[in-house]
């Protein structure tokens, strides 16, 4: 087997992700799917109209959850199937040199589609399992109260065609990238990876000149590093501004899937940004830079667009939740108004700035123990 | 001056170095002969402050080394110590004037452009790792460790992983380099030849150093066989 399914069970962050989603999409469709029939029965203007926002803003709900996420399970899924790739290029080179072909060694990545099935099924399971609780939070007065029913198809759309479509996107990727000639595969070329000359002629202070390379060499962990701080201005906001809006349940739940999302694509993101760095910081390391002086070379650059997700996030859930007022409630009888929560904000934006800076913290400890023997005799 | 001690060190239960004493003056060079598994490199990396002893006592130029933290160690070697490794260990993401400017911006050497001129790599001073020969990218290396001039050089094999013609050009840089400059020179290698160039060899086998001499003529790089 090409790909042990060890290896697909490693990508935890995949995993976690496609459990946010299939968690959300589970209960807000099944809610959307039972309680729409009702919508005839419903002959109060004011009652109609409450009725109508909610089962719009179950399925906006979805679709934008379902519709980000997955997204970002999918850049984050080639970039793992990538990084797997580029780490065993030589034994996958040996066995294209034995002959096997393209398509063959690329069907052997079906493994990292195990990860998706498994984030899509506990999040379908544990959706299932807080539907009671989520339907009571949405019931409204007046209306009949409905209770979960199970629909197969939404199973095999929440579950079963992820999987199969995330698993089809693993062995595409493969496939696209193993047209490398067998050679260059042996020889690790994506390690020695051919950097063009640098002309730019620009004289920066060396920690700066490598914290810009560093950050121009991973243009991918800067969309990952922007998008965990986006996650966490965005869904904080929104967890702690939303009560007025819907339920304390639902705040808790935004707050919880916001923090696990940006929780898990930070570490995933440094962490591969240290691992691809091992050497450069053993070498500067042994060279006699200080411990603060490694860290920044390596997270210093990626710092602005921290903010610039945190910023962004800020703006997005501001802007989802006047829609969601101005648009979806618009009909809608004692709905308040929405305005930016100011305290809110500072509040999140110094939960950030704590939370980001002791995981630098956290991770300079990481990085402060990689020894420098390890690079002379490369263990 | 370097002064080792009764240095001792274990891996995963094997003693490595075993009560390993030693004196080198300042200005020489040496060369560390053995065969793999002698525990030369080893024993370099502990001269040098990468990793410490389990037991005895390195005198580096006054500092005690196994009276120092990690901390210590890091401002020790950036004050110290430079490094040639067999494998390059360049930065890749880096052209060669930023290699080098990893070792010069330590030392605060806004001259280091003369060092990559002396190793004659003036016209790829933009010119990325992947883009050199290896002997170019040993020269490069030779440049990093000597633009932060150190006041001891610490060689790990360093024409190992190259031919005959390039080892030859390599090595004659930095003999000339270690001439013209008067820094210590503590060099691993398995090649015997090469220890023709030293003023003083030390041999060791098993962890332990089995003999010592000094050479009464030293070869240059063209002089010696391979």
């Amino acid at each position: 087997m090409v790909v042990s399914v060890k290896d697909g069970l490693k990508l935890i962050g995949v995993t976690i992700i496609c459990f946010c989603a299939v968690f959300v999409c589970t209960f807000m469709l099944n809610y959307y799917i039972d309680v729409k029939p009702l919508g005839a029965g419903i002959v109060d203007t004011e009652l109609s109209a409450l009725y109508f926002a909610q089962v719009a803003m179950a399925k906006f709900t979805s679709i934008i959850t379902g519709g980000v996420l997955g997204v970002i399970a999918a850049v984050m899924l080639v970039f793992y199937v990538k990084l797997y790739i580029d780490g065993r290029s030589q034994q996958l080179g040996i066995i294209k040199a034995m002959g096997y072909s393209r398509i063959k060694i690329a069907l052997g990545f079906w493994v990292f589609g195990l990860s998706v099935f498994i984030g899509c099924a506990l999040g379908f399971a544990a959706g299932w399992a807080s539907m009671d609780m989520i339907y009571g939070s949405m019931t409204i007065d007046g209306v009949d109260e409905i209770t979960p029913s199970f629909h197969a198809w939404l199973m095999f759309a929440l579950v079963l065609a992820p999987a199969a479509v995330f698993t089809a996107l693993a062995c595409g990727y493969a496939y696209f990238a193993l047209r490398r000639p067998v050679m260059q595969l042996i020889r690790g070329a994506s390690k020695m990876r051919a950097y063009k000359s640098d002309k730019s002629g620009k004289d920066r202070n060396f920690l700066t000149e490598m914290s810009l390379k560093t950050l121009g060499s991973k243009k991918l962990l800067v969309f990952f590093i922007a998008f965990s701080c986006f996650c966490f201005s965005a869904m904080v906001q929104m967890g702690l501004s939303i009560e007025d809006l819907a339920s304390a349940t639902m705040g808790y739940m935004i707050l919880a899937i916001g923090l696990i999302l940006a929780a898990v694509t930070m570490i995933m993101s440094i962490t591969s940004l240290i691992n691809s760095n091992a050497k450069n910081i053993a070498l500067m390391k042994a060279f006699g830079y200080t411990k603060t002086q490694r860290t920044l070379s390596v997270l210093g650059g990626f710092i602005p667009f921290a903010f610039v997700g945190f910023v962004v996030g800020t703006v997005y859930q501001y802007g989802l939740l006047k829609i969601m007022v101005n648009v979806l409630f618009a009909d809608v009888a004692e709905v308040p108004d929405y305005n930016f929560n100011v305290p809110v904000f500072f509040i999140t934006f110094a939960a950030f700035v704590v939370c980001y800076t002791a995981t630098a913290a956290l991770y300079s400890m990481v990085l402060n123990r990689f020894s420098v023997k390890k690079i002379m005799t490369e263990i | 001056m370097i002064s080792a001690k009764n240095i001792s060190k274990k891996y995963n239960g094997t003693q490595v170095l075993k009560d390993v004493s030693l004196e080198i003056a300042d200005g020489e060079f040496v060369v560390i002969l053995g065969a793999s598994g002698a525990g030369k490199s080893t024993l370099l990396s502990v001269l040098s402050g990468l990793e410490k002893a389990d037991s005895g006592s390195i005198d580096c130029n006054g500092t005690l080394l196994e009276t120092l933290d990690d901390d210590g160690l890091t401002a020790f070697r950036k004050r110290e110590v430079g490094f040639i490794f067999q494998q390059y260990y360049l930065l890749p993401h880096l052209n060669v004037d930023n290699n080098v400017k990893l070792g010069a911006a330590l030392a605060g050497n806004k001259n280091y452009a003369e060092i990559i001129e002396a190793v004659g790599l003036k016209d790829k001073l933009k010119n990325s790792p992947s883009e050199l020969s290896g002997g170019e990218q040993q020269r490069v290396c030779i440049a990093r460790a000597l633009a932060k001039n150190p006041n001891v050089l610490y060689l790990d094999e360093p024409t190992g992983a190259l031919d005959e013609t390039t080892g030859r050009e390599v090595l004659d840089y930095i003999l000339k380099l270690q001439s013209e400059r008067g820094f210590t020179m503590i060099m691993v290698t398995h090649n015997v030849n090469i220890a023709d160039t030293a003023e003083t060899v030390i041999k060791m086998n098993s962890g332990k150093i089995t003999e010592v001499y000094k050479n009464s003529t030293r070869k240059n790089a063209y002089e010696i066989g391979w």
